[in-house]
């Protein structure tokens, strides 16, 4: 045995701590001559065990450390814990609304923190996160810089082959292809890469070999298109058909596949191939060109210093690329680190990765930062009334020689137990409860991850913070109290004190801000889900057509339908796809977004005509012509638009009319300057029709049954155009579910606290009331004193908190809507109205039961 | 002795220390139980055991001279009080007293 025989040393260390030290020496001893004896029978591992086995079974009462002599600080502690526990235990409703509303708003706290740490962590694992950089160029767009996310073709190899602190290049660029396999016929996206992507984006591979995408003809799935096409096997080895355009086909071997993404990607793929594919998939494809842009070129460079470096020697690039493009001169490069990506890339137009969390980013932690304060504020109020209750142990304290001081300490030890007692039970709500409930909107699939320290700091800081934050005021203001008075029963109290006031309306000020923001979010939802999208949706339904002959064919089909109101061609379509084009005007060139289309399409969308004329079919000059719509003219504030002329890659052209504005995007996006040009019909890309209404339906599924007879080996793809706002309708709908469950947090916790405050007030000057009742005062002498305290308070929440609200709430639709409902105050009104009413319930309910109260129970006195 | 309650165990153990007299400590009492018993015994319950009895008074107890075979440490050697030998021989003869005044036809009967 070359091994030394030692005592473990971690159970050993553990003995050492737990056993008392007179004891140590014969129970170790005796635990050492066992182990001594067992590694010569059973051998030293063995050993080891039976050593920990018994290190295990001896940590019990007669070997343990009694704690040295009792500190008295310990005492007091534990003195504190039980007083808060009585108090708890006695006043159970008031304990119930402190440490309710507290879990709540630690609850809603956790919800937020799962939210912003799902959205920071985006895109963050992996590996070369930090050395990976996404290049960008700038643009001049008619006076600003434009940050883009593409990059010209040619690009990427000569950034490979220029600079050598450059370590790995890839460049990254999308298309759509059908992918065969078996009866398994999709339309889908593919992903074109070079070798180096899998190395640059840590991705595992569940099966198969990274290094396989080298290879032209290997294909690497992610983990659920390998289950959508072959199940849960191993598809190693075998073919998948890809065909692009209808007409190339080349079959692929499956050589990977990825393990299932971390819930917080972007950056992803369902199929990816080696980029050379790209030719084939798309022969017309030039990577010479330096027009030519492809979606995205990432680099990895080990030392950030060289990046200056780099970007000085990219100045030749920036010269070839302005030779041959006028339109997208380029200003500048940038690098956008991988890791900057996500959150930056609001910033950089265009680019691969997209944020779609900025209004959740700013919305979520305003909304846990009102709840939390409100919880406070209720627990401000709260402990002081009943701090009324608790003078006589306050008094005996002070008497028995507690400093001011050491009651602050007592007040703050309790609120931090009742705080504790709150985050246990809200992380357990928003477990449970919240997040599940969250996760239906945001459906990011998150949850707590009980490991994650930084989310235990976090809850942990929470607490502390909102413990001190809450109880600090009810300290002092208890610890104040003097003893004398406090016996001879002269405190003045609660309603009397200005500062409690203030907290008082403070708190109905912040329900009232929750409130109001539940409601106008509510009322712009409302205002979205019925707005006119500037053209028939309803009606229309639309066929993708890969080309010329298809586009031919299917029209052919549909045409004879007696359903069918109107029929048209076009490259482009409103919701699905355009072009970005520069037009040139004397003395500015201005970005539009650009729609080929057919003369009939503008009848067949139900784009309708403000000034001019549309395209008249077979009308030659038309290919010379460009219809504009409103924002353009006014954008670019030509006075005579019908005649004026504008040139598009040096080719002249007359504008001959103006539609109206029309919503191509759902109404999150801004309306954008938007001209129509001719489209050939070798471009045709979608058939759209317009059907008579009610016969949409039917339409929809002869169209389908059209398509599968013309063309059975491609699925089909198309719609009704009502659907092209992919769950923008829906994205309201939840948004409407959340602010109302909002809304209702609020009101819950407003109105918890207020019944709580009133109870306690009204109890206090329970003897007051008997005698004025028995004095012969009805109930609307009562009512008059009582709501005497509280309708001022009421009225300046109600005063400054509705007209905040109503601004903070605009600012933040604002952000979220190009064009938010034009707000009057009817929100902020409405939000008033609900206020009052549940203070008027909620202090009448209390009314009430003085009223009906015996005055002689009252005036018992024990 | 009413007041004094020997548990089955602790009875054993006290025995034990008796028969190895001079040399009762835990590791030798734990294996003596075993060999005796046939019973698988932990160090730690013997312990435990051996703690009680010395605090009730059964036990007495004294450090011997480091032992080169237990890492140097010293172990502490038992040894039975005229009370532990007083309580023992009440348990032993409760015992035998109770054990006669079963009826021979008691043990017939179950045997049929």
């Amino acid at each position: 045995m070359s091994r030394r025989v030692t005592i473990p040393r971690i159970p050993h260390a553990f003995f050492k701590w737990y056993c008392k030290s007179e004891r140590y020496e014969e129970i170790h001893g005796d635990l050492e001559e066992f182990f001594y004896e067992r590694v010569e029978v059973v051998g030293l591992a063995k050993a080891r065990l039976f050593y920990l086995w018994n290190v295990i079974r001896c940590f019990q009462p007669y070997a343990w450390k009694i704690p040295q002599s009792q500190n008295s600080n310990i005492v007091m502690f534990r003195n504190y814990f039980k007083t808060s526990y009585r108090s708890m235990i006695k006043n159970p409703l008031s304990s119930f609304i402190n440490v309710f509303g507290l879990a709540v708003a630690v609850g809603v706290c956790m919800v937020t923190y799962s939210f912003m740490d799902f959205d920071y962590s985006t895109d963050r694992f992996h590996e070369f996160k930090d050395e990976v950089y996404l290049t960008t160029f700038y643009v001049d767009r008619d006076g600003t810089e434009e940050q883009y996310g593409k990059t010209p073709a040619p690009l990427g190899e000569m950034l490979r082959q220029d600079f050598s602190s450059i370590k790995k290049v890839t460049r990254v660029h999308d298309g759509n292809a059908v992918m065969k396999h078996g009866d398994n016929v999709f339309h889908e996206s593919v992903r074109y890469v070079d070798p180096a992507f899998l190395e640059m984006f840590t991705f595992p591979l569940k099966w198969g070999a990274s290094s396989s995408l080298a290879d032209p003809n290997s294909i690497i799935l992610s983990a659920a298109t390998s289950v959508k096409y072959f199940g849960s096997e191993d598809p190693i080895g075998k073919d998948i058909k890809a065909i692009f355009n209808d007409t190339e086909v080349k079959t692929f071997k499956v050589a990977g596949v990825a393990e299932e993404f971390p819930k917080a990607h972007i950056i992803g793929f369902d199929f990816l191939v080696n980029f050379d594919n790209l030719l084939i998939s798309n022969s017309s494809f030039d990577l010479t060109d330096w027009k030519a842009l492809v979606n995205a070129t990432f680099i990895q460079v080990e030392d950030a210093g060289n990046l200056k470096v780099i970007a000085e020697g990219m100045e030749k690039y920036r010269k070839l690329q302005n030779e041959v493009e006028q339109d997208w001169a380029i200003t500048a490069f940038n690098f956008v680190t991988v890791n900057d990506l996500h959150l930056g890339s609001a910033e950089i137009r265009e680019d691969i990765s997209y944020d779609g969390s900025r209004e959740g980013r700013v919305g979520l932690p305003f909304i846990a930062a009102f709840i939390l304060a409100l919880a406070c504020f209720n627990y401000i109020n709260i402990a002081i009334v009943s701090s009324t209750k608790r003078l006589k142990e306050i008094g005996l304290r002070k008497v028995i020689g507690a400093n001011k001081r050491l009651v602050i300490v007592q007040f703050l030890a309790e609120n931090l137990f009742v705080t504790f007692l709150a985050g246990i039970l809200g992380f357990f709500l928003a477990a449970t409860v919240f997040l599940p409930w969250f996760d239906q909107f945001a459906g990011i699939g998150s949850e707590f991850n009980l490991l994650d320290s930084n989310m235990w700091i976090f809850l942990v800081s929470v607490l502390v913070f909102t413990g001190l934050v809450s109880g600090i005021y009810p300290a002092f203001y208890i610890s104040k109290f003097e003893v004398v008075k406090i016996f001879k029963g002269t405190v003045k109290f609660g309603t009397k004190n200005t500062l409690t006031k203030v907290f008082l309306s403070v708190q109905l000020m912040l329900a009232c801000v929750g409130i109001t923001f539940a409601v106008m979010f509510a009322q712009n939802s409302a205002y979205q889900a019925k707005r006119d999208w500037g053209y028939k949706q309803k009606e229309t339904l639309y066929v993708n057509v890969s080309d010329r002959s298809v586009y031919e064919q299917m029209k052919m089909a549909v045409e004879q339908n007696p359903d069918v109101t109107s029929l048209a061609g076009s490259s482009h379509h409103l919701g699905k796809a355009s072009a970005t084009t520069i037009v040139h005007l004397p003395d500015r060139q201005y970005e539009v977004r650009e729609l080929g289309v057919s003369s009939s399409y503008f009848e067949t969308m139900g784009i309708e005509l403000e000034n001019g004329r549309f395209f008249e079919e077979n009308r030659e000059s038309d290919r010379r012509s460009i219809v504009v719509n409103q924002l353009f003219v006014e954008n670019l504030a030509l006075t005579e638009p019908i005649g004026a002329q504008v040139k598009i890659d040096s080719i002249p052209y007359d504008i001959i009319g103006v539609s109206k504005n029309f919503h191509f995007n759902n109404f999150y996006y801004e309306n954008l300057p938007t001209i129509f040009t001719v489209a050939e019909q070798e471009n045709y890309r979608y058939l759209t029709m317009q059907v008579r209404s009610g016969a949409e339906q039917s339409m929809y599924e002869s169209i389908q049954t059209q398509w599968s007879k013309l063309f059975p080996e491609t699925p089909f793809q198309g719609g009704y155009q009502e659907d092209v706002w992919v769950g923008f309708y829906e994205d309201l709908g939840i948004m409407k579910k959340f602010t109302r469950a909002i809304a209702i947090v609020f009101v819950l916790l407003a109105s918890l606290g207020l019944y709580g405050l009133v109870k306690l007030n009204i109890s206090g000057r329970i003897r007051e009331f008997s005698i004025r009742k028995t004095l012969g005062a009805n109930v609307k002498n009562l009512a008059k004193n009582i709501l005497s305290q509280y309708v001022l308070l009421s009225i300046a929440a109600v005063v400054f908190g509705a007209p905040l609200g109503h601004i903070m709430i605009t600012a933040m639709i604002d952000m979220m809507f190009p064009d938010p409902r034009p707000f009057g105050f009817t929100g902020a009104a409405i939000s008033a109205v609900i206020l009052v009413f549940v203070l008027v319930l909620v202090i009448s309910t209390q009314i009430m039961k003085v009223s009906k109260a015996n005055p002689v129970e009252g005036l018992k006195v024990e | 002795m009413g007041r004094t309650y020997l548990g089955e165990f602790e009875e054993i153990v006290l025995l034990t220390v008796g028969i190895l007299y001079e040399d009762a400590y835990a590791v030798a009492i734990t294996k003596e139980i075993t060999k005796q018993s046939e019973r698988s015994v932990n160090v730690s319950a013997v312990h435990k055991s051996l703690y009680r009895l010395e605090k009730k008074g059964m036990l007495k107890s004294k450090l011997s001279d480091p032992e080169s075979k237990r890492g140097g440490k010293r172990k502490r050697l038992f040894t039975i009080t005229p009370f532990g030998k007083t309580a023992l021989d009440d348990s032993m003869d409760l015992r035998m007293k109770m054990r006669k005044q079963i009826p021979e036809l008691a043990f017939k009967l179950q045997i049929v």
